[in-house]
């Protein structure tokens, strides 16, 4: 055929599109939410990701390594003894930590440096920037901040900003302003304090102490300058390439990120659903078109390739728009994902967006891609009908039928692949996905089966309760199958992935406040402020500790010590307690005997949180080496505990075995246990009131602790909960297009009804009983699907991700949200075309007949 | 209609990577932007050099906290056996940079990183043979151990740059010898023994050299004009045995030059007879020659006869431009004492000898020839040259 005729197809086909706008409309919607959301994530995904790498950038500057100490701190006359004695030229002594500017609303990096030494390293913090070194290293409280900072603080050269570190208030005279030269160095310097080593050792109470030594060394330097240098270190102390520190910050979010990736393809898969069920019908509705069509000499292939065409219009339509909306909801989404990531691993400020191509290529690309997929079946049914059959409709329906049990049983297959793709060792989080997405298109193939066999049980119920008309709209939804279990599949998988996330959501949750109520022994707790929520960064003032224990009213403590330590896993959190053979009542013990208790404070044998074993596959009577002030030392892992509090996995020590190993008197944390018969309310106020003007800390009951441990449990969770509230809406669109296009395409069928006497009201109830119906089977199918998705979710994926052992835990609230969910959409999708059909006269949708 | 989703695709696509491709690999610089040096001038709070003083050793070879300035300045030619000339120049800098009692804590030579006392080292080797002049600039905080100067064993450091007391069998308070160690990024090294050859001279009026008519415009100022210097000299890869003779001033001020001085020109020889010349002009803005220059003469027991600015006639033979700077420094004197019945004629041995540092001058070895007294004689010096920048 030549190019005008293929022409005049499009153009007919364009017209069919704009002739039903609503369904167009939606089906749009339906490409364009999925693409939003995937969008978004990656997006906020990887502006988290650019920003964390900005600030590590300006933060690491060109070190290429970097000498540690053993527990987070290392003496500084080693750094006298690399410049001078190693005549290492490029190293720079550095004190980091965090702090909070009045004003500003988000935790700033501390970093104090040598400005002399800082040239080669962070030209920004350098002499040659500009520093004046007079006012920067003379002894005083001052430093720089970015201009863009000052102009947000509305400050000036010259200003002094209040600022607290770990509950000490301190106020800081600001000597210059850090002129960014171009937004990247502006996105990467905004929340960097920069202060002289000496100030910031003051800041931090480390007096003798840096961070750390960063240096600059030659490509061969493994060979022959750091074995040599390696000699002059103290034990404990160590060069590290300066990008492992990278390496293990990307470990940690690893699977953070990808799970915000699976769920935000779960929606897209939704998505698909309705795209499917949106091209099934445009075909459908089309089919003596089609037929007429085909009668006249058109093709197969250029049937083919129309609909193909149509599904391309509104793939890149919806791609299109979902690339936009997509990039405003990651504006809400990236505070979300940047909350999480400050509560459970570092601290990050993520101030803009980066919106790079490859968020935006994956968007288009499945965008697209899913609407072509989603639309090939359709399309390949319309272009291979034999004319003749295509003409008439109950051809199509008397297929399906046919279909049914072919379909169960691929769909029970491609159930049984996925279970086969769990049992996969070692399948990891990916296996896991993919068997999830093989078990829900293997559910939605039994669908169609599932259907009739609850109609056979819904129609004697209707009938009973509704007449005829309920008898009616049950043999309609089978009669119809073909249409109707497109639709009610969508709508199934649909609200089943809101049953799936939210029961998920809950099972974690009930075992995290299980676990707190049990492992919160103490009636009281004081810890300092800490930047990361899940990880004691800063330290409380020796004195308030002491001052605090003799209260009047606390009967006993003790102490717990949270550091960084390097161990043959890399860099892990290490915790000393100082509870003795009494821990026992506190930590829930996984694995190992309480024998542990009794032996842990004499020998080299500690405990590891579950999730710590699963991630760096150890188990008991493994060895650990953790690298000391004493030297590398070896510990016997004797106990495996339950820990929810951190993803990455605690060791836990007895302190006095610390003391031997460590030169490290501070404490982060402090347990209090009332006398008997002492309000706990009034001994934390009586505390309290002791600690004013020594450090601001939290003093918390157990309650109050437990309280704000659930928050922010609930905080790292609400991207979680958006995502599946993102979910719910694509679901609901989902159902109001696929049933109101089921409906408004029947309206020649509504017609004949009228005609034969059936009046409007009878017509409503018609209408909206059959969509309620097809409501209630999607809601009742959506249950076993969903708490299926959950189950892979809590035992598979969370496994796999985390090696948490979650409660399974199905709550009826969930459960019941589903089922009102698909019943109250698909009873709102009866409501437009009731009342259409309520106000034609029968007459003119019989017209074309 | 196919053509064009392709189209569309393929400007995504390539929009796409325009859009990203500019963010790799850029280096995250920035400038700082601060108040301008409060009283960065302003002398107020330091101690000054308002007269003559009695020195105490071997304190007084220590570093003076409280003034503005100080230096320990090492400059000298040796030689190897084959007669190979090397000059060099090694000088560490004590600057305080806030008065002595505006500071919250932590005084000069704490432990504390915190410190008002900042260390400038500058060190060259002039290679005469190939005509080479290498130099570094370092600095520190004294602070921390990184630099300082102490009295105590007597040591002036800046990292492991520095100047450390040896022992001897006829060292006193006074004179001993010292050892100086440097060694530049690119290998070049010095590690010489340095001893006086030659009594400490107090310069100016019994150490006090008044530099200026402002009141505490002046500074404190001794001397070793002669020192025989061996060791090793390492250029290029190349270690060279060398021995020959230092010089060495040890000098401390607030503020030395008056508003109207420019620069100065400062000449170190010595002469092959035994005598040592140190002569330097203070310049004025206007080009003349300011009254407070001075010099003095050392005969070889190390008496020093004052040296006046008219009892010396100083004519400017030849110039030479730097290519760095576009200075134009001189290079050829002839040098008139008719006082000492002394002519010489005195030329840098290779033009470019300036030191391109954060303030910029000249410091170069000098060739010198003339008659003393009627006799031929010959010798080796330094000539140091500042505030010939252009504006």
């Amino acid at each position: 055929m030549s190019k005008y005729s293929s022409d005049l197809l499009w153009l007919s086909s364009l017209r069919f599109l704009l002739q039903h706008p609503w369904h167009f409309a939606l089906s749009i919607l339906g490409v364009a939410l999925g693409v939003s959301v995937v969008v978004s994530i990656d997006i906020s995904n990887s502006s988290a990701k650019t920003a964390f790498s900005l600030s590590t950038e300006a933060v690491t500057g060109k070190a290429t390594h970097q000498i540690q100490g053993a527990a987070e701190d290392l003496d500084e006359e080693v750094y006298q003894t690399i410049r001078i004695d190693g005549k290492i030229r490029k190293s720079a002594p550095v004190v980091e930590g965090y702090a909070r500017i009045t004003g500003v609303n988000r935790t700033f990096q501390v970093l104090g440096v040598d400005p002399i030494a800082e040239a080669p390293f962070r030209n920004f913090a350098s002499q040659e920037a500009g520093i004046e070194l007079s006012e920067f290293m003379a002894g005083e409280n001052t430093g720089l901040i970015a201009e863009s900072v000052a102009q947000e603080l509305e400050v000036s050269i010259g200003d002094t900003l209040a600022i607290s570190v770990g509950g000490r208030s301190f106020s800081i005279r600001l000597i210059g302003l850090i002129d960014t030269q171009d937004d990247r160095s502006r996105q990467a310097l905004e929340s960097l304090l920069v202060l002289d080593v000496s100030t910031a050792q003051r800041l931090f109470d480390m007096q003798g102490k840096l961070s750390q030594i960063d240096l600059i060394l030659p490509q061969n330097a493994e060979e022959n300058i750091i074995p040599e240098l390696k000699t002059m270190l103290p034990d404990g102390a160590d060069i590290i390439r300066s990008d492992s520190r990278t390496e293990t910050v990307e470990q940690m979010t690893r699977a953070f990120e990808f799970n915000l990736q699976a769920l935000s393809m779960l929606a897209l898969l939704v998505g698909m659903f309705l795209i499917y069920n949106t091209m099934t019908f445009s075909v459908v509705q089309r089919r003596p078109l089609i037929g007429r069509l085909r009668a006249l000499g058109v093709t197969k292939n250029e049937i083919l390739a129309i609909v193909l065409k149509e599904a391309v219009l509104i793939g890149l339509l919806g791609t299109v728009i979902g690339m936009i909306s997509g990039i405003f909801l990651a504006q809400v989404l990236v505070k979300l994902v940047t909350q999480s990531i400050n509560d459970l691993y570092f601290v990050l400020s993520v101030q803009e967006l980066t919106i790079g191509f490859f968020p935006l290529a994956k968007g288009a690309l499945l965008g697209i891609g899913a609407t072509l997929i989603a639309s090939f079946w359709p399309a390949r049914e319309a272009s291979q009908a034999e004319v003749s059959t295509v003409l008439r409709r109950s051809s199509n329906e008397s297929k399906i039928t046919k279909r049914i049990l072919p379909l169960a049983i691929i769909g029970v297959s491609a159930g049984l692949a996925g279970l086969g793709i769990l049992l996969i060792p070692n399948g990891g989080i990916a296996a896991g996905y993919s068997s999830l997405l093989f078990m829900i298109v293997g559910f939605s193939l039994i669908i169609p089966m599932l259907i009739v066999g609850m109609a056979k049980v819904l129609r004697p119920v209707l009938g009973k309760v509704n007449g005829l008309i309920g008898k009616m709209s049950v043999r309609g939804v089978v009669t119809e199958l073909s249409r109707t279990s497109v639709a009610i599949a969508a709508l199934v998988v649909a609200v089943a992935a809101t049953v799936g996330v939210g029961v998920m959501v809950d099972s974690f949750r009930t075992t995290v406040v299980s676990w707190l109520e049990s492992q919160l022994q103490a009636d009281v707790y004081v810890q300092p402020p800490s930047s990361v929520s899940r990880n004691a960064d800063s330290e409380l003032v020796p004195m308030l500790v002491d001052i605090l224990k003799e209260t009047e009213g606390v009967a006993e403590s003790h102490t717990v010590r949270s550091v960084d330590v390097r161990t043959n896993n890399g860099t892990d959190n290490l915790v000393a307690i100082d509870q003795g053979e009494a821990a026992r009542n506190t930590y829930q013990l996984k694995e190992g005997d309480s024998g542990f208790w009794q032996d842990y404070t004499e020998e080299n044998i500690l405990m590891v949180s579950e999730v710590y074993a699963y991630r760096n596959e150890v188990g008991l009577g493994d060895s650990l080496f953790i690298v000391t002030d004493r030297g590398r030392q070896g510990f016997e892992i004797r106990a495996i505990n339950f820990d929810y509090a951190s993803d990455i996995g605690t060791i836990t020590i007895n302190r006095e075995i610390y003391n031997q190993y460590f030169e490290d008197e501070a404490i982060s944390g402090l347990a209090l246990y009332a006398e008997d018969g002492v309000e706990v309310d009034e001994l934390v106020e009586r505390l309290r009131e002791r600690s004013k003007g020594l450090q601001e800390v939290f003093i918390r009951s157990n309650k109050g602790l437990r309280e704000a441990s659930i928050e922010i449990f609930d905080r790292t969770f609400t991207v979680t909960v958006v995502l599946r509230m993102l979910a719910i809406l694509v679901a609901f669109i989902g159902v109001l297009s696929a049933l109101m296009a089921l409906q408004l395409e029947r309206s020649r069928e509504l017609a004949v009804l009228r005609a034969n006497g059936m009046t409007p009201g009878q017509l409503w109830n018609y209408v909206i009983t059959q969509t309620g119906v097809m409501g209630v089977m999607a809601g009742i199918l959506s249950v076993p699907l969903g708490i299926l998705m959950a189950y892979i979710l809590v035992y598979v994926i969370n496994l796999r991700s985390f090696g948490w052992t979650l409660q399974f835990m199905i709550s009826s609230e969930v459960l019941i949200q589903a089922v009102a969910l698909a019943v109250v959409a698909a009873l709102l999708a009866g409501i437009y075309p009731s009342w259409k059909m309520a106000k034609t006269n029968p007459a003119d949708a019989l017209r074309n007949e | 209609m196919k053509k064009l989703y392709w189209y569309i695709l393929a400007i995504t696509f390539i929009a796409g990577i325009v859009w990203f491709w500019p963010e790799q690999d850029q280096e995250i610089r920035a400038s700082v932007s601060v108040a301008e040096a409060m009283g960065g001038d302003d002398d107020e709070g330091y101690l000054r050099a308002t007269g003559p003083r009695e020195f105490t050793f071997p304190d007084d070879h220590g570093p003076h906290p409280g003034f503005r300035t100080e230096w320990w300045y090492y400059t000298g030619n040796v030689f190897t056996e084959e007669g190979r000339q090397f000059g060099y120049q090694f000088t560490i800098f004590r600057n305080q940079m806030s008065p002595p009692d505006n500071t919250t804590n932590g005084q000069a030579f704490g432990e504390d990183w915190d410190t008002n006392q900042l260390y400038l080292g500058h060190f060259a080797i002039s290679d005469v043979e190939n005509e080479d002049h290498v130099f570094e600039e370092r600095y520190s905080r004294g602070a921390a151990g990184l630099a300082g100067a102490q009295v105590e064993p007597y040591r002036i450091w800046l990292e492991d740059w520095e100047v450390l007391r040896v022992d001897a069998e006829n060292a006193d308070d006074k004179n001993f010898p010292v050892r100086v160690t440097a060694e530049m990024e690119t290998g070049s090294k010095i590690e010489l023994t340095i001893t006086p050859a030659k009594p400490l001279v107090l310069q100016g009026e019994e150490g006090y050299d008044k530099k200026g008519a402002e009141e505490g415009n002046a500074s404190y100022y001794l001397a070793f004009t002669r020192m025989d210097t061996e060791g090793l000299i390492t250029k290029n890869g190349e270690e060279y045995q060398v021995s020959g003779s230092s010089w060495m001033d040890h000098e401390w001020s607030t503020s030395a030059l008056d508003e109207s001085q420019e620069g100065w020109d400062w000449f170190s020889l010595q002469l092959s007879n035994g005598y040592d010349l140190m002569y330097y002009q203070l310049r004025n803005g206007d080009g003349s020659v300011s009254d407070f220059t001075t010099g003095s003469f050392i005969d070889p027991e190390g008496n020093k006869t004052i040296i006046n600015p008219e009892d010396v006639k100083l004519e400017v033979l030849n110039t030479w431009e730097s290519p760095h700077s576009r200075s134009v420094y001189p290079s050829q004197w002839v040098m008139k004492i008719p006082k000492l019945d002394l002519e010489l004629e005195l030329a840098t041995l290779f033009s470019d000898q300036e030191m391109d540092v954060s303030v910029r001058y000249f410091e170069g070895t000098l060739g010198v020839s003339g008659e003393m007294n009627g006799q031929q004689i010959g010798g080796n010096g330094f000539i140091e040259m500042t505030g010939y920048e252009q504006d």
